[in-house]
């Protein structure tokens, strides 16, 4: 018997371990026993190395990610850099564009205000080499139909008048701050008529007002049409300072378009009175309502004299703003963005 | 290749190893069979106890020690893994243990191709044995065969293989 066991016994000791799984297989079914002992002691046996394994891995993947890998961070930074410098470059290109849409906005929308008046959009292509000089080039000349002492505006108010029509389909401007310009002018409150001329200098000076006209700064002048260049009535700026003077009063007129820096005007090619009309509601819900205010002043009914001149200012009143008519072409608007 | 003929007893040759080779590579094997689990399911293409449990089981042709250590890692597998009862690797670990401790006492399988058709088999025939006892025991409807587990059976020969000459290193020289 024994030596029958001996003989077969891995065969013995097979069926026996089979027989044993089976039995724990049968025990952990019928009780639905866990045998947790069991897999708390392999889980314990297993988890420390795993949980080296894991952390070794770790280690090696931040060596590999902070250090080997960045052999390409180098080159890749400078593509980046590189990739920077474009995308402000073109960042810097779209919004110029935008400030271009948006001028041209204001512009469109003038004048559709003021369809009855014929009126050609120019781009400013250059200015006088003279720095006495307050002149501008166009880029609207005979072709466009565009003649000498055509008005040049914006929807904020007037530039200056077109002096030269050059063949190459270019034209001079010359600006109502330049010492040879001249503008009939008046007050938009009180009517008193006055000559804007130029001086040379960044702002024109209002002439013939005699001392008994009382000017404020902040008052508001207009064209009167006189000069037979401007129509009447387009915004021209405000004063700036203001004092007595011999034999007339010395006024400072702050232009209400930035001179220095015009990009897109309009130049009126007859010279048609423009009725003052709101601009479209498309416009105002935009950012470029203030730059599309009307400029055309309404004639306004001559605000009651003040009690007395006072010394000029250099702060503008806001309430000596024109005043308006029942259809208000917001003149107050235009000088905001000045 | 098995076709190289059945060798007499007296052929026999019993590769023995480094002091605690067995239960460290056995341990490793389980280790790794865990760990690798969660860095993708392509580690479920392989089964490494099972390949130790055959390498082992055909070096040292012994009928006990084979079963004895399949039984163990089989166990062991059970244990780590989730829902298992403890046991049904077990089994199949045991007899596959202890079949490879046989023919590996009666055939060369030293030979890479033998190696691949040993490895193969004893494949297939573990999930046979897994099979039959999750569908008798459990009542369990476990598969036989399947084409996933044939693609799983030609990684886990080819990969054997590699694994089993690497493991050749770790015999104590004669």
């Amino acid at each position: 018997m024994l030596e029958i066991y001996s003989r077969h016994r891995p065969l013995a000791l097979l069926a026996g371990a089979v027989l044993l799984q089976v039995l724990l297989l049968a025990f952990q079914v019928k009780r639905e026993h866990n045998v947790r002992l069991i897999r708390v002691w392999a889980a314990e046996l297993v988890t420390p190395v795993e949980r080296a394994g894991t952390w070794t891995i770790s280690k090696i993947g931040g060596v590999w990610t902070g250090y080997i890998a960045l052999h390409g961070a180098r080159t890749e930074n400078a593509r980046l850099r590189a990739e920077n410098d474009v995308l402000r470059l073109r960042n810097q290109q779209l919004e110029s564009e935008a400030g271009e849409a948006k001028r041209l906005n204001a512009l469109l929308n003038f004048r559709e205000a003021h369809t009855e008046a014929a009126m050609v959009a120019a781009q400013v292509i250059g200015a006088s080499a003279d720095p006495a000089s307050h002149t501008l080039f166009i880029n609207r000349g005979e072709r466009d139909h565009v003649r000498r002492n055509m008005a040049v505006i914006t929807p904020q108010g007037i530039v200056g008048k077109i002096v030269e029509v050059l063949p190459n389909n270019t034209s001079q401007v010359l600006l109502i701050n330049d010492k040879d310009s001249g503008v009939g002018a008046l007050f938009a409150a009180t009517r008193t008529h006055g000559i804007l001329k130029g001086t040379g200098d960044p702002d024109p000076i209002l002439d013939y007002v005699v001392n008994d006209e009382k000017v404020q700064p902040g008052d508001f002048l207009t064209t009167s049409g006189e000069d037979r260049i401007f129509p009447k009535g387009l915004l021209i700026g405000s004063v700036s300072y203001a004092k007595q003077g011999n034999p007339f009063q010395v006024i400072h007129v702050q232009p209400a378009v930035r001179l220095d820096r015009l990009e897109d005007v309009l130049i009126l090619v007859t010279q048609q009175e423009l009725t003052p009309k709101k601009v479209e509601e498309s416009a105002d819900s935009s950012g470029a309502d203030s730059e599309s205010s009307d400029i055309v002043q309404s004639v306004a009914p001559p605000a009651p004299p003040a009690p007395q001149t006072k010394p000029a200012a250099k702060t503008p009143s806001p309430a000596k703003r024109p005043a308006q008519t029942a259809e208000p072409a917001a003149p107050a608007d235009a000088p905001s963005t000045q | 290749m098995l076709t190289t003929g059945v060798r007499s007893e007296s052929n026999i040759e019993v590769h023995k190893y480094y002091s605690g080779a067995v239960i460290l590579v056995a341990f490793l094997a389980l280790v790794l069979q865990a760990f690798l689990h969660k860095y993708g399911r392509w580690s479920e293409l392989l089964d490494l106890p099972l390949l130790v449990t055959i390498y082992f089981g055909v070096s040292r042709r012994n009928p006990v020690t084979g079963l004895l250590l399949g039984g163990v890692i089989g166990i062991i597998q059970d244990a780590l893994s989730h829902g298992n009862p403890i046991g049904l690797y077990g089994i199949a670990k045991t007899l596959v243990g202890y079949l490879a401790s046989s023919i590996g006492a009666r055939f060369d399988t030293e030979n890479p191709a033998s190696r691949v058709i040993l490895i193969f088999a004893f494949f297939h025939f573990h999930q046979i044995v897994y099979a039959l006892t999750e569908r008798v025991l459990l009542n369990r409807p476990e598969s036989f065969f399947t084409l996933r587990l044939l693609l799983d059976s030609v990684v886990t020969a080819l990969f054997g293989v590699l694994l089993f000459a690497l493991l050749d290193r770790l015999r104590r020289p004669r």
